[in-house]
């Protein structure tokens, strides 16, 4: 019906409209072999545990799985276990994070030296990123051994560390901070080599100290390293599990049971599914939350 | 990365639809020649087992070229929760090594084969009705059924100092006269002495060897009321054995404490050095004292303590057939060429523990004095059906409840009746769940 007065426009309106679905096309047909998997391998599962949250599915031949809502949640709200697992979790992973960062931080200055054999020693800082995690586990349990160890002939104590209540989640969270220093180290690393000199020379010039140089130029240069590596290592310390798993399964009493083996045990130990799914969400929830405040709050910062 | 993951991704799906293709096709065309296949998940860990395990699968495969078994190595640490994923998969192995304990809920979830009425004669007229009743089990569904062939049980024996027990010239016990806890606390005492303690009990994993020894004195844990509910119970005769092992910690200051974290084979180097007389463990560890003692070091294997009774809860090593197996009656087959007399006699041999099969009982490797042998055969009279078994939920009552609960109490932070209280009570929330 308003052919005659819209003629003049269509052509150019026509022709842009053509190209665009095809190149529309030509992406998805270009994005499709990297989409597939990712589709089929993380977000269908993602979306499937998402799903199973909300349902009791339990193993065995014997149930019928049925919808329940938020029981599964609620249920959580009221598991102490949970909230002591949460608990552990958290202090396992700020604990972590925060010392993993110092550590790292100070290695990597060192690192950035002009040091004899600096090469050598920047490959060796990086050895423990190339054990696989059950080795690592394999070897802080001989470290811990009460009566082989290490730690016990070098400090002449006679403690039985991983078996230990007050002592377990110490030695475990030690381990944790060596086995994540290597990926921190380098990212800093990699930070510090990109700090540019004349901001030092200048610094110099001006009578700046040692420390003054440090907390002026390096430490705000390296910030948005600093908030990334931490913000990653954060989420990779709350989802740690294999490294604990070997060393004491959650033992002794559930002292060092990280909400990743808390879910573990729920799903393929006592065989509750649809738990273990809303235990999952939950860490994904809180793990979102801290995030998004500690980003907001350093992005608010740094603008 | 991307296109890694998408080759990779490629790669199995040209991979599924190759399995698919040829197992579609084998599984049409089966001709009656080509011979069938099991799966055979074993346990065996100790050196001596696993040699004889895998000898028993080579002869059976040997003699019966239409049913091939093929060796599947597991481990203890793991096995249950690698079976729930493979039940769950439906590639779970046809005939599979197990505990008592794991079968009840495996039985429950319909997991496994109801074996009644499948179990040869002979071979359950060999293996008394007392073991049969460690893998009898409800099916989820209120029926009974035979869940496993119970092949190997383990008993609480004390391994002693030899040279120790003569210079504190104390009695040594038989299986007539065994000790009753009153004397073997005085025992301990003699034996307390410098630097050695009379006893260690190694109580990293409490729950099952104190359960097991509550029974002396009639302690069984958890009770089935009316309404057919189980809940946990800790009375006066719960209490009896717990109360005494605290007592040899911290009154009679007889057994060392720092014991206390140790697994079971932990405090072998100090039975060694003198630093520990008695070792109360399973018969099993003979094999590892046996092997590793020094030259000259002399030991005995005393009997099960008494209490009002010697009896202990006992489990059972099992061999179990999954649901989901294709070729039930041949892995049966293969299970009774397994556990008869003479092989069930070699498998225990093998693990240093008691076969359950009584033709194997009367072979004279295993009542031999040496080593042992003698008492702990002999102690297997005294085992009798742990009663957690049948309860529905112990692994998570064990694991979130019991153990951290009687580590503490053995470690003395908490004392008896604060133990018995979260025992019962954070029990029965735990327990309430399974029976929704």
């Amino acid at each position: 019906m308003t052919a005659t007065a819209t003629k003049p426009a269509p052509p150019a309106r026509h022709a842009r409209g053509r190209q665009r679905p095809r190149q529309t096309r030509e992406m998805w047909v270009l994005m499709l072999p990297a989409l597939v998997p990712v589709v089929l391998f993380s977000v269908g599962p993602l979306l499937y545990g998402i799903g199973l949250a909300f349902t009791d599915a339990e193993a065995g031949r014997n149930h019928e799985t049925s919808f329940v809502g938020l029981e599964n949640f609620a249920d959580l709200l009221g598991d102490g276990d949970f909230w002591s697992s949460m608990r552990i979790g958290l202090i396992w992973s700020v604990t972590v994070t925060v010392l993993q960062f110092l550590a790292s931080l100070g290695l990597a200055l060192l690192l950035n030296q002009k040091l004899f054999l600096r090469g050598l020693a920047r490959v060796l800082a990086v050895v423990p990123w190339a054990m696989p995690p059950v080795v690592i586990g394999l070897m802080w349990r001989l470290v811990y051994h009460p009566d082989a160890g290490i730690v016990n002939s070098t400090l002449g104590t006679d403690i039985n560390w991983l078996a230990d209540f007050s002592w377990a989640l110490p030695a475990i969270i030690v381990m944790g901070i060596w086995s994540g220093m290597p990926q921190t180290t380098v990212v800093l690393l990699a930070g510090l080599q990109n700090v540019p000199r004349e901001l030092y020379e200048a610094g110099a010039m001006d009578g700046a100290g040692t420390w003054r140089k440090f907390w002026s130029i390096t430490l705000p240069q390296l910030r948005p390293i600093i908030v990334t590596i931490t913000s990653l290592d954060f989420v990779w310390n709350v989802n740690q599990f294999s490294l604990v798993y070997v060393l004491t399964q959650g033992g002794p009493g559930g002292q060092t049971r990280l909400p990743m083996l808390f879910a573990y045990e729920e799903a393929f130990r006592y065989g509750f599914f649809g738990y273990a799914a809303a235990l999952g969400v939950s860490i994904v929830i809180v793990v979102l939350g801290l995030l998004g405040v500690y980003l907001w709050r350093q992005l608010r910062e740094a603008s | 990365m991307r296109i890694k993951s998408a080759l990779a991704a490629a790669a199995v799906v040209a991979l599924a639809a190759g399995c698919g293709g040829s197992g579609g096709d084998s599984g049409s065309s089966g001709t009656p020649n080509e011979p069938v296949k099991l799966d055979f998940l074993s346990l065996a860990w100790q050196k001596e087992s696993v040699a004889a395990n895998k000898a028993l699968v080579e002869e059976w495969n040997k003699a019966n070229p239409n049913i091939q078994v093929t060796y599947v190595q597991g481990s203890w640490d793991n096995v249950n929760d690698q079976l729930v994923t493979s039940f769950e998969g439906g590639d779970a192995p046809d005939v599979i090594h197990d505990d008592s304990p794991a079968l009840s809920g495996f039985a429950s979830k319909g997991y496994l084969l109801d074996l009644t009425g499948k179990v040869p004669a002979e071979l359950k007229a060999d293996i008394p009705q007392a073991a049969w009743d460690t893998v009898t089990f409800d099916d989820g569904k209120g029926n009974q059924g035979v869940y496993g062939v119970p092949f190997l049980q383990e008993s609480q024996v004390i391994i002693a100092n030899k040279k120790l027990l003569d210079a504190a010239k104390v009695r040594i016990p038989t299986a007539g006269e065994p000790w009753t806890w009153d004397e073997f606390a005085e025992v301990s005492k003699k034996l307390t002495k410098g630097d050695t303690f009379g006893v260690a009990w190694p109580m990293k994993s409490p729950v099952n060897k104190t359960l097991n020894l509550a029974l002396n004195f009639g302690g069984t844990f958890f009770q089935t009321g009316a309404d057919g509910k189980t809940t946990v119970k800790v009375g006066a005769e719960e209490k009896e054995v717990l109360q005494r092992i605290h007592d040899q910690l911290y009154k009679d200051k007889t057994a060392d404490t720092s014991a206390l974290g140790m697994g079971t084979a932990d405090p072998l180097p100090g039975f060694f050095a003198d630093k520990y007389a008695m070792l109360p463990v399973g018969v099993y560890l003979r094999q590892q004292v046996a092997e590793q003692a020094p030259d000259g070091f002399e030991w005995v294997t005393l009997p099960p303590l008494k209490g009002t009774t010697t009896e202990q809860g006992a489990v059972s090593q099992t061999l179990s057939v999954a649901a989901d197996s294709k070729h039930p009656e041949e892995a049966m087959k293969f299970m009774a060429f397994f556990l008869n007399g003479p092989n069930q006699a070699k498998l225990a041999k093998g693990d240093w523990l008691l076969p359950t099969s009584q033709k194997a009982a009367a072979d004279p490797a295993i009542t031999t004095e040496e080593n042992g042998w003698d008492v702990a055969t002999a102690s297997a009279k005294s085992l009798v059906v742990a009663p957690f078994l049948k309860v529905n939920g112990f692994d998570e009552w064990k694991s979130k409840v019991a153990t951290p609960v009687l580590q503490e109490f053995f470690a003395n932070k908490i004392t008896l009746d604060e133990a018995a209280k979260r025992l019962v009570e954070e029990g029965n929330e735990v327990l309430e769940r399974y029976q929704r």
